[in-house]
């Protein structure tokens, strides 16, 4: 939503062009800070994490102290593949995803998970 | 119409493996269906799609049991078919809350306000007769 605004603000700015032809005196720092991409949508991992953790622990099978970023669902937590199945429909809608069945298949584990979610392009 | 949608390979399952697959199929087309579900009946302030997926999921390990894949496919095509059902909105809130929410032992503790001081025998004594 941001960027929408800031996408907005940008179509109504009127920036004087100089025309500079010897030499751009451009600062080192203006060139590594974008203060107006859009580029920066993307979760954060940390936030990422959170969320995946929340879910898992508010799963009524699972016991909330066990679980850790790395835990796998099927040999630490003692859930069966239908659990596993459930957990990542789970994820699917926090997420607002749709995982395709075989990428769903390889998710064991809450670091694959995480590690899915966070490489998935429209992950919010 | 709604049940086009959702048409499933025609049950042949070969082996355990296969059919354990469609399983799994079926078990995601039901969960990507409860938001549609929610909105069809209204069941915000009665059930989370939390709660309904775990019901979901409990009615399958119903029959987790069955090891030939040709009943499997027979219980699938039942699930398929309760699924479109209750997706084109052949039956109605009450049927829904009555089979998937509240269970035998009552899931929903959403009691009416005539019943807060009913007392623990009664309790017991409308939920069965041995206690």
């Amino acid at each position: 939503m941001a960027s929408a605004l800031r996408t907005a603000i940008l179509g109504h700015l009127r920036v004087p062009v100089v025309a500079n032809g010897s030499k751009l005196l451009t600062p080192l720092w203006t060139t590594s800070l974008r203060s107006m991409s859009s580029h920066d949508d993307h979760l954060e991992k940390t936030q990422v994490i959170d969320r995946i953790l929340d879910i898992v622990k508010s799963f009524p099978k699972v016991d909330p102290s066990k679980v850790t970023p790395e835990v796998h669902f099927q040999k630490d937590l003692g859930l069966d593949s239908l659990d596993n199945v459930e957990i990542i429909m789970a994820i699917e809608e926090e997420f607002k995803l749709e995982i395709p069945d075989k990428e769903a298949d390889k998710i064991d584990s809450c670091a694959l998970a995480i590690e899915y979610v966070y490489n998935h392009p429209m992950a919010s | 119409m709604a049940f086009a949608m959702r048409v499933k390979v025609p049950p042949n399952s070969a082996t355990l493996q296969e059919a354990r697959h469609q399983t799994f199929d079926f078990f995601r087309t039901a969960c990507r269906s409860i938001p549609s579900i929610m909105d069809i009946y209204n069941l915000y302030d009665v059930v989370t799609p939390a709660q309904l997926r775990s019901t979901i999921a409990a009615e399958i390990r119903k029959n987790a049991h069955i090891t030939n894949p040709k009943v499997i496919d027979m219980l699938l095509f039942k699930g398929m078919e309760e699924l479109s059902n209750i997706t084109e909105h052949a039956k109605q809130r009450h049927h829904i809350i009555g089979q998937y929410v509240v269970g035998n032992h009552g899931l929903v503790q959403d009691v009416a306000t005539k019943d807060e001081n009913i007392s623990n025998f009664l309790k017991n004594f409308y939920k069965t007769n041995y206690f």
